[in-house]
């Protein structure tokens, strides 16, 4: 289904047929190093990205142009894929033949993705020191409000103590200690050297490939490219489990348990993972789901997932502060059954199902086909079709899944509970 | 309109709606080339629906029935519907909220079993004392888990600083305390009254055929005629039963809260009007939102909403601010100001731009398509209806809606503070 054309180097275009969609997309994939440095240079990037560019440097007359083209929907974030930091943009709109009076929207919406990404509005060369200003208040904002969220709190808390220094743990969204150091010319340093060492991919779904392959070009012309060398995978090292608590005002207690796979996952361990996964604490039909939530009433929400980039799998649950010890035993004990106990039969085949027919829908959505191929080329190697995963998972047996869990070693607990009543006064 | 696009757009939203003898709405919109089937059965029957009359006979409620049956109806006689899922490899979900409760699957193989599943376990509900007793301990969990929301905690507080009788002031999920309340007889008569053919939907998209659909009905044995329910709202007066709420919380920012008290209003224009309001006093387009916005004042989730219920109407104005107070009186101002002036001609037509475009997006994926369907039977209206409502929608009607509405005096305000600061 995806053509993947090589450009230049470290620059692909990557095509998705679109036709049954109402909507087409437009996508540009910047992966480069993460740098602890310059990481919240590189979180501010988009923020300040996304109130204009050259063509249209108002942020709100941008957001007019956007609803004059029936409401099409722009997006400039950031994610973390182990060591590496991707920067995306990203357009979607509605196809030409609904426009009401004829205007040639997809072209319209290449030309803003683009403009976005690749001519910014300087002033003297830089980005606008008052939108750089403007746009720190906001992520300052942002950073101090973490806390807001006790579940993504509590999460984000466990990945620090797991990846302490480690480049996978360089936070996404920056520290505030570094907010006030950024400038609009180290702003701008960051986004050239994005442009520089960057590995392009450009996702086009229902938009003319032409004017996007022209548009690729032409944009790259006058940048002197030198792409970067980026590790795919990374992983903790296993060490003594380590219990962190924090005490707060609320109601409901955060647990949050991380755990390390001891070394790198293969692509080709992929289907065996989700296998895994589902069984042990990714879907209603888990252990975790069944047994702990269910059966035993320990919590309101538990699940596992598994990142394959960096090696770890992470079960968090909203949990009553008395019972947090009982659930997280519960947890170690469902996760042991699986290792040392019997799979059943039915278990396997009822998450291997779900899994099965999730992949069988990835084609179903635009961002379900751009999530799937996008992560196929984050992992390297051969770019699987959700039928060609989905007759590898066949594959996946028990024993492999006993294989998988097993090799997981605790190394973090992490809850966030119920300030304890003083005893005495003091 | 041009009509190419028109006829493009008649296409997307068509689909193939029946009633049954027995009451039952079918809605199917067979998307050719899309493997998966998403299908929602859903009753028009929420956290609001407190007190009724079923065959005549009252049904007083205590808050939270409606979430709790949606949880009860899972399991039946012969196991858990979850696990009945499974094994037909479809995921599956509820919800509910104030006004409906929905089932709902997505699969792409075994859908006819599927469907069966779906509406056998809502067409044969198993009620136990040890069962609810067990369903109690799972939702007081979840009920605590929305407690340490901020954005839960905002809405839930203006809804009791708005409304003085309307069951809108109960949160969805009742109190530990009320669902204690619940005995199996209450839930049974809430099937009986709600849970029929006459109040409820089926509505499908992706690839399925309404023959399948029909199949499944025919299969299912649902109830042959519907029951008679009567609704049984209380008296609302039209003022606010609270103009100021203030608390603390564990936050980094306080948070604000505005809210505006309706009269109800009724028709896909009117509520279009209203949904357009809200992106004309503070949406991402308007100077206001920049000024808010540049001024360090408001972070990007500031923004507004408009919520339509049997009985009930009102806007909700929310977000994280340093200075709520400042906040507040600049929305109030704002407000007054476009009172006064009249809404800008040009964001006006973006507006109508922008809901054309989101309508559409809303027909694209297989479950948007069925939740759209779905919806369009809560709302009584066909989505080619609200369509053309949109496009009829012109500045002055929305001018001539501002004079009535968001009024200062019907307004709440509701603000919580970080928990340090009132420490300091």
């Amino acid at each position: 289904m995806l053509q993947r054309e090589c450009l230049a180097p470290g620059v692909h275009l990557n095509c998705i047929p679109a036709d049954k969609f109402n909507r087409c997309r437009i996508s540009l994939h910047f992966r480069f190093p993460a740098s602890r440095e310059k990481a919240t240079d590189q979180a501010l990037l988009p923020l300040v990205m996304d109130r204009g560019y050259a063509a249209c440097p108002d942020m709100t007359q941008l957001s007019r142009k956007l609803a004059r083209l029936y409401g099409a929907a722009l997006s400039v974030e950031t994610s973390m894929q182990g060591a590496s930091r991707v920067l995306s943009v990203s357009i979607t709109g509605i196809k030409d033949r609904f426009a009401l009076n004829g205007e040639a929207l997809t072209a319209e919406y290449a030309a803003i993705a683009f403009g976005v990404a690749f001519e910014p509005y300087f002033e003297n060369g830089c980005f606008s020191r008052e939108a750089v200003e403007i746009e720190k208040t906001t992520l300052a904002r942002q950073l101090e409000s973490e806390i807001n969220d006790k579940r993504l709190y509590c999460v984000r808390q466990a990945r620090r103590k797991f990846f302490g220094d480690s480049p996978a743990g360089i936070e996404r969204d920056g520290y505030l200690a570094d907010l006030p150091a950024v400038t609009c010319e180290s702003l701008t340093a960051v986004y050239q050297e994005m442009l520089r060492t960057a590995q392009l991919d450009v996702i086009c779904m229902g938009a003319d490939e032409a004017v996007v392959r022209r548009m690729i070009l032409e944009k790259l012309a006058g940048i002197q490219r030198e792409p970067a060398q980026l590790e795919n995978y990374l992983y903790m090292p296993a060490q003594p489990t380590e219990h962190f608590r924090e005490e707060m005002d609320l109601v409901q207690a955060k647990l949050c348990m991380m755990f390390t796979w001891n070394q790198c996952a293969k692509p080709e361990q992929l289907n065996a993972f989700r296998l895994a996964m589902s069984v042990f604490g990714g879907s209603t039909t888990s252990r975790l789901f069944l047994n702990v939530r269910e059966k035993q009433s320990l919590c309101y929400y538990c699940a596992s997932r598994f990142a394959s980039p960096t090696a770890f799998m992470m079960v968090d649950s909203g949990v009553e502060p008395a019972n947090a010890e009982k659930a997280e035993q519960a947890i170690l004990k469902e996760l042991e059954n699986l290792v040392n106990g019997p799979i059943t039969e039915e278990e396997l085949e009822n998450s291997r199902r779900g899994l099965l027919s999730g992949m069988t829908s990835v084609g179903d959505s635009l961002a379900g086909l751009e999530n799937w191929y996008y992560n196929e080329i984050l992992r390297g190697g051969v770019i699987n079709t959700p039928e060609q995963a989905a007759s590898q998972l066949m594959q996946v047996s028990a024993e492999d899944v006993r294989q998988i869990l097993a090799g997981f070693r605790y190394s973090v607990g992490y809850l966030v509970t119920k300030k304890e009543e003083p005893s005495h006064a003091e | 309109m041009q009509n190419e696009p028109m006829q493009a757009v008649r296409a997307a939203v068509a689909c193939e709606a029946l009633t049954l003898e027995n009451g039952l709405t079918v809605l199917v919109r067979p998307m050719p080339g899309y493997s998966g089937v998403h299908a929602i059965y859903g009753t028009r029957f929420g956290s609001i629906d407190l007190e009724f009359e079923v065959d005549g006979r009252r049904v007083s409620l205590p808050a939270g029935v409606a979430h709790f049956l949606e949880h009860k109806m899972f399991e039946s006689e012969d196991g858990d519907a979850f696990a009945k899922f499974a094994r037909t490899g479809a995921s599956a979900n509820a919800y509910t909220s104030f006004d409906k409760t929905c089932y709902l699957f997505t699969a792409t193989q075994q859908v006819d079993e599927s469907l069966d599943i779906l509406l056998s376990m809502v067409n044969e509900p198993y009620f136990t004392k040890e069962t609810i007793q067990k369903e109690q301990g799972i939702i007081g969990q979840e009920i605590k888990m929305y407690d340490d929301s901020p954005d839960w905690r905002i809405m839930t507080g203006l809804f009791g600083c708005l409304y003085h009788n309307h069951p809108i002031r109960n949160d969805i999920a009742g109190t530990v305390e009320s669902i204690a309340q619940i005995t199996p007889e209450m839930l049974y008569d809430c099937c009986k009254g709600f849970y029929n053919p006459g109040n409820m939907v089926l509505a499908a998209a992706g690839n399925i055929t309404t023959d399948q659909v029909l199949a499944a009905c025919k299969r299912a044995k649902l109830p042959a005629k519907p029951a008679q329910v009567k609704r049984i709202q209380p008296q609302e007066p039209e003022t606010v039963a609270k103009e100021r709420l203030e608390f603390s919380m564990q936050l980094a920012k306080p948070c604000l809260g505005v809210g505006f008290k309706e009269a109800p209003v009724e028709g896909a224009k009117a509520e279009i009007i209203c949904d357009m309001l809200t992106e004309l006093v503070c949406g991402g387009m308007t100077d206001f939102y920049r000024s808010l916005y540049d001024q360090g004042l408001v972070n990007p989730g500031f923004g507004g909403e408009f919520l339509v219920l049997d009985g009930c109407c009102c806007f909700l104005f929310t977000g994280e601010t340093d200075q709520p107070e400042k906040v507040r009186g600049l929305l109030m101002d704002e407000i007054e100001r476009l009172r006064k002036e009249g809404v800008d001609e040009e964001l006006f037509t973006l507006c109508k731009n922008q809901s054309y475009g989101e309508m559409l997006q809303d027909l694209e994926n297989i479950e948007d398509s069925a939740t759209a369907l779905a919806g369009s039977f809560f709302r009584k209206r066909s989505l080619t209806e609200e369509i053309e409502a949109l496009a009829s929608v012109t500045r002055q009607e929305v001018d001539e809606a501002l004079q009535t509405m968001l009024r200062p005096e019907r307004s709440s305000t509701v603000i919580i503070w970080p928990k340090q600061e009132e420490n300091a």
